[in-house]
């Protein structure tokens, strides 16, 4: 089982990825959203925030969020870190994600753009 | 969880029943008329929606205690492994591109009934390539907008069809009279094809509030489309010459323009361009998704998971769905033989409804603790019973023609060689080269 810290650096590594994706940022330009990250398994929630194109990242629940993305801590921080695609645990019921079919593949498009294939 | 953004039941509604309206429908419901003695047809699309009825059953269970986009996928993994799971997603989604070829090649006969002077293989390539391109730069209809043309559409063919049964000043004579149990079977079979498609409507799971609303429409949405279709089948049969109709492509046109003359030639025009419309969007969107999703679990080639930067869409996906689709629509073309499509489609629905059945009643072991806001009454009965039923009418379906057993066992063994034989290589491949770049993570 991953640690709250681990998250929280899975979600930093992943921010500053995508803050140094300058063209990432010109693509999000449009897509505000709310990203609440929670693990099923320990206490730990984080809110990712994109607002024109700029993603902010805090520890906690901040607003309401327009998607959720649940997951045990092994698997949120092997997400974010890129080690895994989210489409792996979806497919297997591992990781659920409450929120629009559109936004959840934009979602996933960010990762695959971060980290690759 | 408080979503900010939740479909409601009208929207669930429209999704549903707008996915299983289809230009190719109504040739299916002609060919369902075909099987039936008298004006019995609406009896056969009576029993084959109230047998869905019975597999939306079976998927609003699953729905309930798996709620995910990932659908039908998610739920034959967990009930019966990865390997069958992808095989049988894979198949099905070759049988929804043929659906789409199926339905260029319609909606292009019938432009080609209203313009003769452009060939129907001109149609084809210039709908196929607008749809490919709308899709590629992400330009969707708005959800409210695409609610008012499902019910539109729905109203539209409801008064046609009174309107075509009062002109022969209609009343049923042999209501009963099915002309056999095998043409009857038969007739049930084909007529699931009317249905394909009510139970997409499941990956809308994680934008609604309550699961519960996704069970209600799916009811509702087969009990509209039952409807719409026994109406349309009575009223097309009652002015239609039965000869007629069985043999052509375009049986809605000519019960349209004999009813109503110019005006009704418009109005179906209109309505089967909506229906088309809604039909090459979800196969294309759903398709190429997939294939999307599919290539990012290292199951496809990572060229299919390559993304447009400018409009955020898996843009090689979607040009390979419009390949395969226009491929099937020529063959369809330069053979004829659009109903073999039909009648496979009508096949890989039914057996995706037995596995469905059959991945509830594993899960319901597997996962007897899991939470679900819906349980299908009678224990095993109605899941045992849909396998069952459908079974027959999958064996049914395809008995209509060789040809489509021969493309059905031809696709599967294939498929199956590929999940097997190919797929671990792949991801093989995937897994040393993410091996290589894990040296960035820091070791906590």
């Amino acid at each position: 089982m991953a640690t709250h810290g681990e998250i929280t650096e899975s979600l930093q590594a992943f921010h500053k990825s995508y803050q140094e994706n300058e063209r990432l940022k010109l693509m999000n330009k449009d897509w505000n959203r709310t990203v609440l990250v929670i693990a099923n398994d320990l206490e730990s929630a984080h809110t990712l925030a994109l607002k024109e194109g700029e993603m902010s990242f805090q520890e906690g629940r901040q607003g309401d969020p327009d998607l959720t993305v649940i997951s045990d801590s092994d698997t949120l921080a092997d997400m974010f870190f890129g080690d895994i695609t989210p489409i792996e645990p979806y497919l297997n019921g591992t990781l659920k994600i409450i929120g629009s079919e559109d936004d959840i593949t934009r979602l996933d498009f960010i990762t695959l753009l971060i980290w690759g294939e | 969880m408080q979503l900010k953004r939740v479909l409601t039941l009208r929207t669930v509604v429209a999704t549903s029943a707008g996915l299983t309206l289809a230009t190719s429908s109504f040739v299916a419901a002609a060919q369902v008329a075909g099987f039936m003695a008298g004006d019995s047809a609406w009896l056969s699309i009576l029993v084959s929606g109230v047998l869905c009825l019975l597999a939306a059953a079976c998927f609003s269970e699953l729905n309930s205690i798996l709620p995910s986009a990932a659908g039908i996928r998610l739920y034959l993994g967990k009930a019966f492994g990865d390997k069958v799971a992808l095989t049988f997603s894979i198949l099905y989604m070759l049988v929804v591109m043929g659906v789409v070829g199926a339905e260029s090649f319609v909606l292009a006969k019938i432009f080609n009934y209203t313009i003769p002077q452009v060939a129907p293989v001109i149609w084809i390539t210039v709908m196929l390539a607008i749809v490919t391109l709308l899709n590629i730069r992400g330009i969707k209809l708005a959800g409210r907008f695409q609610d008012i043309v499902t019910y539109g559409v729905i109203v539209s063919v409801i008064l046609l069809s009174l309107w075509g049964l009062k002109q022969v000043n209609f009343h049923l004579v042999a209501p009963l009279a099915v002309g056999g149990a095998s043409n009857f079977i038969q007739a049930v079979a084909v007529g699931i094809f009317l249905f394909v498609g009510f139970e997409w409507v499941t990956p809308l799971a994680e934008e609604v509030t309550d699961s519960r609303i996704i069970t209600r429409g799916m009811f509702i949405a087969v009990g509209i489309v039952c409807i719409v279709y026994a109406l349309f089948t009575a009223a097309m049969t009652a002015n239609v010459a039965r000869d007629v109709f069985i043999h052509s492509p375009i049986p809605q046109v000519l019960f349209a323009q004999k009813v109503l003359g110019k005006v009704g030639l418009v109005w179906i025009l209109l309505i089967c361009l909506s229906c088309s419309f809604g039909t090459f969007n979800a196969g294309l969107l759903s398709v190429s998704r997939f294939f999307y999703a599919t290539a990012r679990e290292h199951a496809l080639p990572p060229v299919f998971s390559r993304i447009s930067m400018r409009f955020m869409t898996p843009w090689v996906s979607i040009i390979a769905v419009f390949v395969v689709g226009y491929a099937f629509s020529l063959v369809i073309l330069y053979t004829g033989r659009y109903l073999v499509l039909v009648d496979m489609a009508a096949a890989a629905e039914s057996i995706i409804y037995v596995l469905s059945a059959a991945a509830l009643l594993v899960l319901r072991k597997k996962m007897a603790d899991a939470p679900r806001s819906f349980k299908v009454p009678f224990g095993p009965v109605i899941p045992v019973l849909t396998m069952l039923i459908f079974a027959v009418l999958a064996v049914m379906a395809i008995a209509t023609d060789p040809v489509i057993a021969l493309w059905m066992v031809a696709g599967l063994v294939v498929i199956g060689l590929y999940v097997v034989y190919v797929v671990p290589r792949i991801k093989e491949k995937y897994k040393v080269k993410r091996s290589s770049r894990r040296d960035g993570r820091p070791i906590l």
